[in-house]
């Protein structure tokens, strides 16, 4: 959908260990981020749309001493509405990447502030569960490597749902050769 | 990496004890509550002035607003311009878009919260910190001598460039920060709106309430700035020796107004729209059927918003202005009546072949329908130019904008205040009661606004404190209406009170039986729990478009 999460991001490739950038390709490669219904074509039409409308009142004066007393005002209203939408993007920049080779699983979070967290196991190993009395409805977990931890808990439960079959598949798939 | 949490509670807190949750509050829900009470006594407030003001209008001559048994024309003037500033920035905005928008606005998309919680909560703040502006403006030292400002809300320079005292300064940046926390609050309903949406959640399918709101909102954000960048100007004028609106120092105070203006008209939308947008829920409600024509809806309310920037000199055809000018602001004007239409014939239909129920919410928007189109054909008449000659600042202006406005959006208000109220509390108010209410502020608005058509037409002229013999008939009907309607006031304070203790709990959350197409909000407890949608909605759960009705 976007491609927020790449932006800010720590790169990756620098500071990575040697295990989460092998050269073959991965079986199965998902990438997951939190909803957001504005595109950025839609973001470019809002502010440019704004910032029109707000010259109109201003054009008349261009030339006067007016101008100096609407300008600041006609200037914060877009700079704001555009720092806020960005700032709201920045709060979603979050994103979940698993990868799935048939000796390695690996999951790598991005938080929006960029941090990067990462997790891996043998896929040989690994328990997918989705639990109906967790804090949150259809909470998907993985657990291997003395760790369990949540997947996908930005998601809606379908689609936690969905996501949980499709690693269930795959990681069936990868035992039974 | 997020280790996986288990325990069902392990992310709730307690629940926040009473001064953090109304004082801190940065949740949608509390802070809309909050914009309903700080408006509804703000509301009071501004009533009681006016049941003084139709009290000393009730009799020719002056018997009440006297100073050593003089005549005192300054109090007077501080009212109106009290009334008006109360009512225009503090009540009927922050109830209709502050309060129900808030509350509903998110739930009605989906949303887990407002974009910006906390920016929400300065929302509030702002607000509540420019009304006490205002209301102090009324104690501190101000023009004749006296305390209080008595220029007009609409603060036309010179007259206020010259009031003396700083009761008009006070006053201006009332109006600042109400702007201030408009604009804010804006951003955070545009941000909320255009991104957390849920999923399959188009702008085609997005409730009208949400539409009304984000409309009023862009209109906020264009609108404002303006008039914050005018009474800058004032302030500067009347403290910097700036010479912006004084011709003397080669400024042009006509400049003002068309200033003032460009904010005023798309302001009267800004109150209205929201309103629009709770009388199409409710219309649809009670009548069983999904709302006539919503696309029309939808694009009416976006034209009205665009239309309201481009018609503001309507208000001043007496200023001077050529004619082609005065004839571009009529055609304009009346080109407003096309969308409008769009939507009181859509209401209607809406209604035909229905099964209409008469309940108290229902009874609130027909009657927002009846007076909203006696103010819009007042207003069509007064968009003539050379009509608008006679009428200019005569009671017929006041008639008109009292129509659209105090009955009209106040109206919305308590259509919105009687649908939600088991909502938002999870009590029931006596329908009986809510009926009589209806009944005493219906009956006693249109004794009060109606015959003040006639007296504009006599030629009765507006903001005086006395008038001669000869209007004394339809200014003591008219003061008899006020008073039934600030009693209807006090009645549903009233009501209010009683249900909150004593109203019959609700516990269905659809509890004005089946809906042609619910919202997400139907869905919830009543009252909804503190935290809603932190898991997003499925589009099977607002999305009936494909099922049959």
């Amino acid at each position: 959908m976007d491609d927020a999460g790449e932006r800010k991001g720590v790169d990756i490739a620098m500071s990575a260990p040697v295990l989460f950038e092998r050269p073959d390709p991965p079986l199965l490669s998902l990438r997951i981020w939190p909803h957001r219904s504005l595109s950025r074509r839609g973001f470019v039409l809002v502010i440019g749309m704004v910032s029109l409308a707000l010259t109109v009142p201003l054009a008349p004066f261009v030339g006067t001493s007016a101008f100096w007393g609407l300008f600041p005002f006609l200037l914060i209203a877009p700079v704001a509405l555009y720092a806020a939408l960005r700032r709201n993007y920045a709060d979603a920049r979050l994103s979940e990447e698993l990868r799935l080779w048939p000796d390695l699983i690996t999951v790598e979070r991005r938080d929006p502030k960029g941090a990067v967290r990462r997790w891996h196991a043998n896929p040989f190993w690994v328990q997918v569960r989705l639990l109906d009395d967790a804090r949150i409805e259809k909470y998907l977990t993985l657990q291997g490597n003395g760790r369990e931890i949540e997947l996908g808990a930005f998601l809606s439960p379908p689609e936690r749902e969905a996501l949980y079959r499709d690693l269930r598949n795959a990681l069936g798939e990868l035992r039974d050769g | 990496m997020a280790d996986a949490a288990h325990a069902p509670d392990q992310s709730a807190h307690g629940a926040p004890g009473f001064f953090t949750r109304w004082f801190m509050s940065t949740n949608h829900k509390d802070i809309g509550i909050l914009y309903l009470i700080t408006a509804a006594i703000l509301g009071l407030i501004s009533v009681a002035m006016t049941m003084y003001m139709r009290l000393e209008l009730m009799e020719p001559g002056v018997q009440y607003m006297l100073l050593d048994g003089v005549p005192n024309g300054h109090l007077w003037n501080v009212m109106i311009t009290a009334h008006g500033i109360l009512m225009m920035f503090f009540v009927v905005i922050p109830a209709l878009f502050g309060g129900f928008g808030n509350y509903f606005m998110p739930l009605m998309i989906g949303a887990p919260d407002m974009a910006f919680p906390r920016m929400n909560n300065l929302s509030y703040w702002l607000f509540v910190a420019g009304a006490s502006l205002a209301v102090i403006s009324l104690f501190v030292p101000g023009g004749s001598g006296q305390t209080g400002s008595g220029v007009g809300w609409v603060m036309y320079a010179p007259l206020s460039t010259t009031e003396t005292g700083m009761s008009m300064d006070l006053a201006i940046f009332a109006v600042h920060l109400s702007g201030a926390s408009s604009i804010l609050g804006a951003i955070n309903i545009i941000t909320t709106f255009l991104n957390m949406r849920a999923p399959g959640m188009t702008l085609h399918k997005t409730p009208l309430f949400v539409w009304s709101i984000v409309v009023t909102a862009f209109l906020i954000l264009l609108a404002l700035p303006v008039l914050a960048g005018a009474i800058t100007m004032l302030l500067t004028d009347r403290n910097f020796g700036t010479t912006f609106f004084a011709p003397e120092g080669g400024g042009d105070p006509v400049l003002y107004q068309h200033l003032l203006w460009f904010f005023g008209h798309p302001e009267v939308y800004i109150i209205i729209l929201p309103g629009f947008g709770i009388i199409s829920h409710v219309i649809s409600t009670f009548s069983r059927k999904p709302i006539f024509g919503y696309l029309p809806m939808v694009y009416a309310m976006i034209a009205i918003g665009v239309l309201g920037f481009v018609v503001w000199a309507h208000h001043m055809y007496t200023v001077g202005l050529s004619t082609t000018q005065q004839a571009y602001f009529m055609l304009a004007t009346m080109v407003i009546a096309v969308p409008t239409g769009i939507k009181i014939f859509s209401w209607i239909a809406t209604m035909w072949g229905g099964s209409v129920e008469f309940r108290t919410p229902m009874l609130w928007a027909l009657g927002f329908l009846f007076l909203f189109t006696v103010g819009g054909v007042t207003g069509v008449v007064l968009s003539q130019a050379a009509i608008d000659r006679v009428y200019h600042d005569t009671y017929y202006v006041v008639a008109h904008f009292h129509y659209v406005m105090s009955l009209g959006a106040v109206f919305c208000i308590f259509a919105g205040i009687y649908y939600w109220f088991p909502k938002m509390t999870g009590r029931m108010y006596p329908e009986w009661a809510g009926k009589l209410h209806f009944w005493m502020m219906f009956i006693g608005a249109n004794v009060t606004f109606f015959p003040q058509h006639f007296l504009g037409r006599q030629g009765m002229p507006r903001r005086y404190i006395d008038y001669p013999e000869q209007f004394a008939l339809w200014n003591y009907v008219s003061s008899l209406g006020a008073f039934l309607s600030g009693f209807s006031m006090l009645f549903f304070f009233a009501i209010m009170f009683y249900s909150l203790r004593y109203g019959q709990r609700v516990t269905e959350p659809m509890y004005w039986g089946p809906q042609p197409d619910p919202t997400l909000e139907w869905t919830l407890s009543n009252p909804p729990p503190e935290h809603t949608f932190e898991v997003l909605p499925t589009q099977d759960m607002w999305d009936h478009s494909n099922k049959s009705h």
